[in-house]
């Protein structure tokens, strides 16, 4: 067992472990995970092995990419178009498998679980790999993943620690929850387990909590920010009085390195430098207290329509005539919670025609 | 040493000459009249009204001020200061502005002065006379509670603060105008608030939940107390329009406003309104409380617009009472909202630490914070 720290990894190094069937334990976007290679059986003996996986349970595998992706399960254009709009995230997807990895990884219904995970590290390996690794958390059935190695080390006895070969180490991991699992197979979408982000179906997100609005905001934001504008990115929120906008605004600031961000209402709008390379000035405006939309254009706040500035409009509804210069403007994402109950909220997202016929094709030509 | 002092930072266009701790004119402009049309503060017509009036309110300023019966003018003075924030940008601006015209003009050394840090010397402001005389006790607990801030400070020294929690979203003021809103009523609405409040003895009738005061941390956060508010009149909504087969609901904003001349339901918004309020201040005692016992300091001082309500003052004066300590407030009305005599006060002690602004370049930071 050698371990090295991410930024030391050499691709070469751990590609070689791949090939020889050996058992990697790696960060991943969510915990740490174990990889070994998917096609290979006596890889994927090991790896049950040391998890004491009963076997018959199915284990989910990491493709590169949606190319990766198809060659694998059986996918209907429709089911493509929702994973486009979801992927890569923290999602494990499940599909009729096309049997190229080992039969142990599949269910007894020959489903698979697969992920494209949005990890740079890992998905640089598979794609060199050129083939899907496993995609499980590294820790023994029946017990909690793990955000660090040495937690993971502390649990595992000598007999387990001499079947792993490698162990990149990426310190503490951010506490994100293990991945969403989504099975698409049945006529329904089904949520088999919750992650950090849920949802109902493309546009819609749901929320259990502030700390879950905030991880969904961080989502859409990224996706968004893949793809590169000329104009500002204008988020507009709407939503009654408590539902979380702000809480959504802050997710958006936390992705740009703002921690500070409080409600804007007192003053209307409050301007933030985003540490963020993509994004130069973050402007947090809030509408409640306007009553007539005429008024509206007098804001001073044509001077923030350029492009790398991001704009959050709270009270949207109220934004009226000036929807049209923003649109004319700015890229706009219109962004709708609604209350479920007195803590669960449900999420939507909508583009502008344009950003959402944009926003596919993007996707389509990726070379993830 | 005279100081000019200037502050734009959100609905008042505010100037004062002050000497030492002394205020010896001091003239506001208030827009509140203006703004109550908007609902609160209005980005556009704040700024017209501050550029409008800026000039008129530091001549008045000027004109008011006498010192040993001689007139006194721009020149005269030492030292100009301005908000630099936190605050509305375009406010900001206004006053920055015409603060560097006047020190560029007059050859005199320009102080920024953080908006809080006005708030925190506002216990120390004296009238022309030089009262009241109170001595300066360091170290203090700062707390500061207004329409926009909300923060419990270490003031360790002169100009040395050390922020040890602030609000994570809304401000304790904000939280009150918007509950004030709900019930019907207009901006500002934490004064609307205590009244209603004082008419069934500040009781607490509905229990609405104290944020954040388990997380044994000094920061506060009121969003969650105006979802809960929000969520428990809409239900309360709901049921009385089943019952009445009258929706409510479709209002844009609940408009309880509407139902307040029926007896019952204006005892239930006073109830609400003292419950609210309740949970609001509660929750700043309780970690004023809990500041104390980690500093293990027991005097106080509190500076915002919140703190015109007397009956926090009350609780303030009970809970200090426990530790034997003493709580200060601003000793004037005036200086619990926005002002720039607090301004000056401020700037008096940077200009002794020869805190000066270089080269006249000074940006405005809306949010600025203080350190």
């Amino acid at each position: 067992m050698k371990i090295i720290p991410l930024e030391k990894a050499k691709m070469r190094e751990i590609l070689t472990v791949l090939n020889a069937g050996g058992l990697i334990v790696s960060p991943s976007d969510t915990v740490y995970g174990l990889l070994a290679d998917a096609t290979s059986e006596n890889a994927v003996q090991k790896l049950t092995q040391f998890k004491n996986r009963p076997p018959g349970k199915p284990i989910s595998v990491f493709v590169s990419d949606f190319s990766m992706l198809k060659e694998q399960v059986e996918i209907e254009k429709k089911q493509l178009r929702l994973l486009q709009e979801l992927l890569p995230g923290p999602f494990t997807v499940i599909l009729p498998s096309e049997h190229k990895v080992s039969p142990l990884l599949e269910s007894e219904k020959r489903t698979i679980g697969l992920r494209i995970p949005d990890y740079r590290f890992i998905k640089t390996l598979v794609r060199n790999f050129g083939k899907p690794v496993t995609a499980t958390s590294a820790n023994l059935a029946g017990r909690s993943p793990h955000y660090s190695v040495q937690s993971l080390l502390n649990e595992l006895p000598e007999n387990k620690k001499k079947l792993i070969d490698l162990i990149v180490d990426a310190g503490m991991l951010p506490r994100n929850k293990p991945s969403t699992i989504v099975d698409l197979t049945a006529p329904q979408i089904k949520i088999l387990r919750q992650g950090d982000i849920v949802f109902k179906d493309k546009k819609t997100y749901i929320s259990k909590s502030p700390a879950q609005t905030i991880k969904i905001a961080a989502f859409i934001l990224q996706k968004i920010l893949r793809e590169k504008s000329k104009k500002p990115l204008i988020f507009i929120l709407e939503g009654e009085l408590g539902v979380g906008k702000t809480v959504f605004v802050k997710g958006i600031g936390e992705f740009l390195g703002i921690k500070n961000i409080i409600s804007p209402t007192y003053v209307v709008y409050y301007e933030y430098v985003s540490i963020n390379q993509l994004i130069e000035t973050f402007v947090h405006v809030d509408l409640y207290n306007i009553q007539e939309a005429d008024e509206f254009k007098y804001l001073g706040l044509e001077k923030y329509l350029k492009k790398g500035n991001l704009l959050c409009f709270e009270w949207g509804e109220k934004a009226g005539e000036i929807i049209d210069l923003l649109k004319q403007k700015g890229k706009i994402a219109y962004v709708r919670i609604r209350y479920i109950s007195e803590k669960k909220r449900e999420i939507t997202i909508r583009f502008g025609q344009s950003q959402m016929s944009k926003l596919k094709s993007q996707n389509q030509n990726s070379k993830l | 040493m005279l100081i000019l002092a200037i502050d734009t930072s959100a609905d008042e266009t505010a100037a004062a000459v002050t000497s030492e701790r002394k205020v010896l004119s001091n003239v506001r402009y208030s827009q509140i009249l203006l703004h109550k049309k908007w609902g609160g503060i209005y980005p556009s017509v704040a700024k017209r009204a501050h550029e409008e009036r800026i000039d008129w309110v530091v001549d008045e300023t000027f004109k008011k001020l006498k010192v040993k019966s001689e007139k006194l003018k721009v020149e005269d003075v030492d030292y100009i200061a301005v908000t630099q924030g936190p605050g509305l940008a375009v406010a900001l601006e206004v006053g920055i502005k015409k603060a560097v015209e006047l020190a560029k003009k007059y050859k005199k050394k320009l102080i920024s002065v953080n908006h809080l840090e006005g708030h925190i010397y506002s216990c120390f402001v004296q009238n022309s006379n030089g009262n009241p005389k109170r001595d300066f006790r360091f170290p203090y607990l700062a707390l500061i509670v207004s329409g926009g801030h909300t923060e419990i400070v270490l003031f360790k020294d002169q100009v040395d603060y050390k922020v040890l929690g602030e609000t994570r979203d809304d401000a304790a003021g904000e939280a009150l105008d918007k509950a004030a809103r709900m019930l019907g009523f207009g901006y500002p609405g934490g004064s609307v608030i205590e009244r209603l409040a004082s008419e069934v003895d500040n009781k607490d009738f509905f229990n609405f939940p104290r944020p954040m005061i388990k997380s044994n941390n000094l920061d506060f956060s009121f969003s969650g107390l105006k979802t809960s508010f929000y969520y428990f009149l809409h239900s309360r909504v709901i049921a009385r329009s089943k019952a009445t087969k009258q929706s409510h609901l479709r209002s844009p904003r609940p408009a309880f406003g509407g139902t307040r001349d029926d007896n019952n339901i204006a005892l239930d918004i006073r109830q609400l309104a003292s419950s609210f309020q309740e949970a609001v201040f509660e929750t700043l005692l309780i970690k004023t409380d809990l500041a104390i016992k980690q500093t293990t300091i027991n005097r106080i001082v509190v500076g915002g617009g919140v703190i015109a309500n007397l009956y926090l003052r009350k609780l303030l004066r009970i809970l200090v009472k426990k530790y034997r300590g003493e709580v200060l407030f601003p000793p004037f009305k005036y200086l619990t909202g926005d002002n720039a005599a607090m301004i000056g006060v401020a700037a008096n002690y940077k200009a002794k630490k020869r805190l000066f602004v270089k080269d006249f370049k000074l940006e405005r930071i809306p949010r600025l914070r203080l350190s």
